[in-house]
């Protein structure tokens, strides 16, 4: 009698034969996976012809800068034939988590673009290559703006250089000059010009105010930009580490600027962003706005080149005091095999086509001297501001503290609320910045207590 | 003698008890099954749980490490988060109470019989089908201090410029609640709804026999048959508007002067923005346990009047 062959035997024998069907397949899966992972997860590469293929990891992936920093990637290759950068753009949200988990695992790529934000804690785990050396050795320093490459190397909590000085932004206050000249006034040249015109801009019965005050989210930028050069104050720490936000001057300073609130800005200033801000520069609700050079375009494209002016914070009582020198740029890994090629592509974004391209596209000051002296420069009223006010003689660049790891979240996070309250009267600005200078004095001494 | 030895019964095969080697392929089946559900649900649960027992904040690398019960002690001395608790619970009660009364009148409005009821039916359900961010936008727009409404009212001699209901101290909350409400009322109505026209007719034409008003008519027909509806749907409102970020993020990052912030919006803050992924864990274990906590009461509490009810 034929033996009839159960269903389950079947599916029993029938899963032998698959099972050494599913290992084989495993194992190739595992293998291709592996293979692909180690090519696009970090470590760089030799390839084929003995090209070398460097992986650069990207922490802003805005389209249209995306598009540019291809771009750039493909100048430098096209004038470094066998060099080859692999783009991976990194999630804007989540890149230091990928980052750290590189660091962690030896898998880091060759070239990064950290912020100056970043630095602290990718230097604390030793993971980015000095350029101080190879900056000199290349001959580019006398090439490179000393502002910038004094940002640079203040950004990083041993003072050495990690981040190229490609682009920088930096502060000035915008003022709608035909307003200006329909009143006229000249465009502001000192604080007490400042005053004078917020007040005799504005016009609340018709909805047009002589300035406009950040009170939400990015407050603190303009508070500095606002501040301290109209106090004088060129650091934030003083020798003993302690913060400069309660001093004297400063606080005198602060009480100015939170006294436009209300009567020379608009009541709605008390949450006012980035957007917001420009929305009403733009729509003719403010006479004057206090930004980064990065925003001209925006201004631009809302008023026209005529109707925007721009001009640097104004001289204190001792010296001139500028703010948001925040350098742009790019940093390589520690363990990156390939660090001469790296440095290749890091010296490019420096000389002078590769910095005339990247800061044009970016909308940011040049790192190099000569690139800063091209038409395209010149003619941006907000950079031309800003160069104009860092070749004064005496001028000081105030350098803030990225380093400090609760940097970000004592002036983002804890003090917003605390300004808002200021903003509404419910808080005197000499307490605000009193606990606040409390607040990174202790940030700042125990920084310095764990780096010796 | 007759045999009464009864025929063994033969059982069908699938009702033995496998055995090893089929009990094996059985588990072999199940396990791709198995093994998605630990990975994807239970593993970044348990994860979050296992974060909130350590210190790490990705701006501090090198103090990572195991905290114990350190980061659920500073909760408990935060104040933050007790005001961002006690906003939330302020939050989803009026929310989820308007959104049902609300939500409630519009579905037995919507349940008549009128000329143009399909189109308004559409148009109501309308806000449910826009996206949250477009519904923020939207409402970022009308309040917006010069491209608003309030623009075009004070330049209509009503306000004053330069104002905005999410900057004023007294008027943020409710500039907030409406908003809100434009897109959860639409999601009441639809569930409400829908019970609605389950209810048989004869049931009310016998009330009217009866002689019963309307009120009466609502109280005997029409609530018992829609309040299961009811308890699921403020349930599941409860949940999203305790879990509300993209709105308040959106239109007030908790402001002004932290007047806004919930308990999601606090741990938004503290894991993504401040990168204390230590401490924020905490918070979303609490909120968590919290949450879990009062839907079984809210569960337990409805189900007994549900008993009583019948």
């Amino acid at each position: 009698m034929t033996r009839q062959q159960h269903p389950a035997e079947a599916l029993g024998r029938h899963a032998l034969s698959r099972r050494g069907f599913i290992r084989t397949a495993a194992q190739a899966g595992v293998a291709m996976g592996l293979a692909s992972a180690v090519s696009a997860c970090g470590g760089s590469g030799g390839g084929s012809g003995g090209a070398v293929t460097l992986q650069l990891w990207d922490t802003d992936t805005r389209p249209e800068r995306t598009a540019n920093l291809k771009k750039l990637i493909s100048m430098f290759e096209a004038k470094n034939p066998g060099l080859r950068i692999n783009y991976l753009g990194l999630p804007t949200d989540q890149y230091m988590q990928k980052i750290n988990t590189a660091i962690a695992t030896r898998s880091t790529p060759d070239l990064l673009t950290p912020k100056a934000s970043d630095l602290a804690a990718l230097v604390a785990q030793n993971a980015l290559a000095p350029l101080d050396e190879r900056l000199k050795k290349a001959g580019l320093e006398p090439q490179i703006s000393e502002q910038m490459l004094k940002s640079s190397r203040a950004a990083a909590p041993d003072g050495k250089l990690y981040l190229t000085p490609t682009t920088s932004l930096a502060d000035v206050i915008y003022y709608r000059a035909d307003w200006f000249q329909e009143a006229g006034l000249k465009p502001p040249a000192t604080w007490a010009d400042f005053d004078a015109a917020a007040s005799r801009l504005t016009d609340a019965s018709s909805g047009r105010f002589g300035y406009t005050l950040r009170g939400g989210n990015g407050f603190f930028g303009q508070l500095v930009q606002m501040v301290y050069p109209r106090a004088g104050v060129s650091t934030f720490f003083r020798e003993d580490g302690s913060s400069t936000l309660d001093d004297p001057a400063v606080i005198a300073a602060c009480e100015k600027y939170v006294a436009l609130f209300g009567k020379q800005t608009a009541r709605s200033d008390l949450t006012a962003d980035f957007k917001t801000m420009v929305a009403q520069f733009g729509n003719g609700g403010a006479a004057m706005l206090s930004h980064s050079i990065g925003s001209y375009p925006n201004h631009v494209a809302a008023l026209g080149a005529e109707k925007v002016g721009a001009v640097a914070p104004f001289p204190g009582p001792d010296n001139q005091v500028l703010t948001g020198w925040m350098t742009t740029g790019f940093a390589m890994f520690q363990k990156s095999e390939h660090q001469e090629e790296a440095w290749k592509f890091l010296a490019y974004t420096m000389e002078p086509e590769g910095n005339s391209f990247w800061a044009q596209k970016s909308g940011y000051l040049p790192g190099n001297k000569t690139v800063a002296k091209e038409k395209w420069v010149t003619e941006n009223a907000a950079m031309k501001a800003a160069l104009d006010a860092a070749a004064k003689p005496g001028v000081v660049t105030l350098e803030q503290p990225y380093y400090l790891p609760e940097f970000t979240a004592i002036t983002v996070t804890d003090l917003l609320p605390e300004w808002q309250k200021v903003l509404q009267g419910n808080l005197t600005p000499r307490d605000f910045l009193t606990a606040a200078a409390s607040a990174l004095t202790t940030a700042k001494r125990k920084y310095d207590k764990e780096h010796g | 003698m007759s045999s009464t030895t009864a025929e063994p019964v033969r059982r069908p095969p699938a009702a033995r008890r496998p055995t090893g080697s089929r009990a094996g392929h059985a588990y072999l089946l199940i396990a791709p099954a198995v093994v998605l559900v630990l990975v994807f649900l239970f593993y970044p649960v348990l994860s979050v749980f296992w974060e909130s027992l350590r210190h790490h904040n990705l701006t501090r690398p090198l103090d990572d490490g195991f905290a114990g019960l350190d980061n659920y002690r500073a909760l408990l001395a935060d104040e933050l988060f007790w005001r961002s608790l006690r906003f939330t619970a302020q939050w989803v009660f009026v929310e989820v109470g308007l959104q049902f009364v609300l939500g409630l009148a519009l579905a037995l409005v919507l349940n008549r019989t009128f000329v143009g009821r399909g189109l308004a039916r559409a148009l109501a359900f309308s806000p449910w089908a826009v996206s949250g961010i477009l519904t923020t936008t939207i409402w970022i727009l009308l309040y917006n201090p010069t491209t608003g409404i309030g623009h075009y009212l004070a330049s209509m001699g009503i306000g004053e410029y330069g104002t905005s209901l999410l900057s004023e101290p007294d008027t943020t909350f409710w500039a907030l609640v409406i908003a809100e409400l434009w897109k959860g009322i639409p999601f009441f109505a639809i569930l409400i709804l829908a019970d609605l026209q389950s209810v048989p007719l004869e049931l009310y034409e016998a009330a009217n026999v009866d002689g019963a008003g309307p009120l009466r008519r609502f109280s005997a027909v029409t609530w018992p048959h829609i309040r299961k509806a009811v308890v699921i749907a403020t349930l599941l409102r409860a949940v999203w508007e305790f879990n509300n970020v993209d709105l308040l993020y959106t239109m007030t990052a908790g402001g002004p002067a932290g007047s806004t912030t919930t308990l999601p919006l606090y741990v938004a803050q503290t894991a993504i923005h401040d990168q204390d992924f230590g401490y924020g864990s905490a918070l979303t274990v609490t909120a968590f346990l919290l949450l879990t906590f009062a839907s079984m009461v809210y569960l337990r509490i409805s189900s007994g009047d549900s008993k009583e009810g019948k």
